[in-house]
């Protein structure tokens, strides 16, 4: 499973743009297990992507293999072993 | 011209102004006539509060929010060269509370309640406290689970705290004021909460509002009396908020966002007008600031240096504030990104800077 990260979130990466995640092959997660494993790791991404209560911040998206997990079951979105998962701010203007 | 790192000298007056594309620092001495600024920091963020803590070394603090990716309090101690935002959201409600964070509105350094605390006042309405220098926050719970909550209606600017306000003598005694929720006033260092609203009036067609301060300061000389521009009206109480008097009579117009007392003159008090309720700009165009030097009883536009013509410009609530210097220094920020300077206690005014993003909060200290 790997998780890609946007540019402006690597700070709180130590500069890596993708985290992989070594799971059994057999297993899925959600997509907020995803996103709570990797905070794990990196701290500083869990308050960026969900707000306190846990919800996906309004303007964050996540892309799971090329799919909006808002249309997928959004955080309960299923993320496969092989899955590849995108975290993406939104395109806004102003 | 923009300058990469500041060099603040004991004595400078600093200008932090917050903008919805950042925030810029100005630093000028004593005399007020160069102000030199760095920024934007935090650019494409919007920047809705800032303090200066001086006690021990010092350190700027900011309430900065990306719509991505959230709110936060950020803080520099070399003045804009650095900047510390936390690994973790450091203001937060309860989980399971079904509140989340959406700006932080006030930053005050409260060193009356102890030198290292800072209070913050928050969308959706809530006050939080740092004793850490604005490192980590905790949330007053009794304000928050306060019986009126669920009369409390967001405005068009939210459900912001946004003035707060420690008595200078008696610390346990606090002030807050919520759009659209009104004014609570503590006696027991934030443990209580009381409405103190008696004497404002309704406002006709707009639900809530008749409980929507837009701004609240202390009187300087006398803080049993404070001055309060309100959605609908000016009012000052001179019993602790337990009464609060019209003073708009004199005004071009009731509405405005912005109050400012003088740092050291009791009576004096600055406000700037605008037509209210959809417009929202200086009464014909024509931007002035309106001085009483009677507290209330009476008003003179102040307008030397101001445009006399085509000025559409707003000034929200947070983006005028006065120095402590001899005579006064007032600063306020637009809208349309200019920042005003008045060395003069308000007789005349000039442009420090014209081009700025659309100015959200103003606010001074002098570096000790």
């Amino acid at each position: 499973m790997r998780v890609h990260i946007p540019s402006v979130l690597r700070k709180w990466t130590g500069g890596r743009d993708v985290v992989d995640l070594q799971v059994a092959t057999t297993s899925c997660m959600t997509a907020a297990e995803v996103i709570g494993t990797v905070a794990r790791q990196f701290p500083g991404l869990r308050d960026r992507v969900l707000n306190e209560q846990g919800e996906l911040r309004r303007h964050v998206n996540i892309f799971i293999d090329g799919e909006n997990a808002r249309f997928l079951g959004g955080l309960s979105a299923p993320v496969g072993a092989h899955s590849e998962m995108w975290i993406h701010p939104s395109l806004s203007g102003g | 011209m923009a300058v990469s790192k500041l060099a603040p000298r004991t004595g400078d007056i600093l200008l932090m102004v917050g903008t919805v594309k950042g925030a810029f620092i100005f630093l000028s001495d004593a005399a007020r006539g160069n102000f030199r600024m760095s920024g934007p920091h935090f650019p494409g963020q919007s920047v809705w509060s800032a303090a200066f803590i001086g006690n021990g070394a010092a350190r700027i603090i900011v309430g900065n929010k990306s719509e991505h990716w959230g709110a936060m309090v950020s803080h520099s101690d070399d003045f804009g060269a650095t900047w510390t935002e936390p690994t973790e959201g450091n203001i937060k409600f309860p989980a399971g509370s079904s509140v989340s964070l959406n700006s932080i509105w006030a930053l005050e350094a409260a060193t009356s309640l102890g030198p290292e605390v800072v209070l913050a006042g928050v969308d959706p309405a809530a006050l939080f406290r740092s004793d850490d220098r604005g490192e980590t926050f905790q949330l007053n719970e009794a304000l928050f689970n306060h019986p009126d909550r669920s009369k409390w209606n967001p405005g068009f600017g939210g459900l912001c705290l946004h003035s707060i306000l420690v008595h200078p003598q008696d610390p346990r005694r606090m002030y807050v004021a919520i759009s659209s929720g009104g004014i609570y006033r503590s006696d027991d260092g934030g443990g209580s909460w009381t409405t103190c609203v008696n004497g404002l009036r309704v406002h006709p067609d707009v639900a809530g509002a008749a409980l929507c301060p837009h701004k609240l300061r202390f009187d300087a000389e006398n803080p049993s009396c404070m001055y309060l521009q309100n959605h609908p009206g000016v009012y000052r109480t001179s019993n602790e908020g337990r009464g609060w008097v019209s003073i708009e009579n004199g005004l071009p117009s009731d509405f405005g966002f912005p109050m400012v007392a003088h740092p050291r003159r009791g009576g004096t008090i600055y406000t700037f007008p605008l037509t209210s309720d959809e417009f929202r700009v200086p009464p014909g165009g024509v931007p002035r600031v309106w001085r009483s030097r009677n507290g209330g009883t009476s008003w003179e536009p102040l307008g030397k240096g101001l445009p006399d013509t085509n000025g559409f410009f707003t000034v929200l609530r947070d983006a005028f504030s006065a120095d402590t210097l001899e005579p006064a220094g007032l600063y306020f920020g637009t809208r349309g990104g200019q920042l005003y300077n008045s060395n003069d206690e308000g007789e005349s005014w000039r442009a420090i800077a014209e081009f700025l993003p659309p100015i959200l909060c103003v606010k001074t200290s002098t570096v000790n």
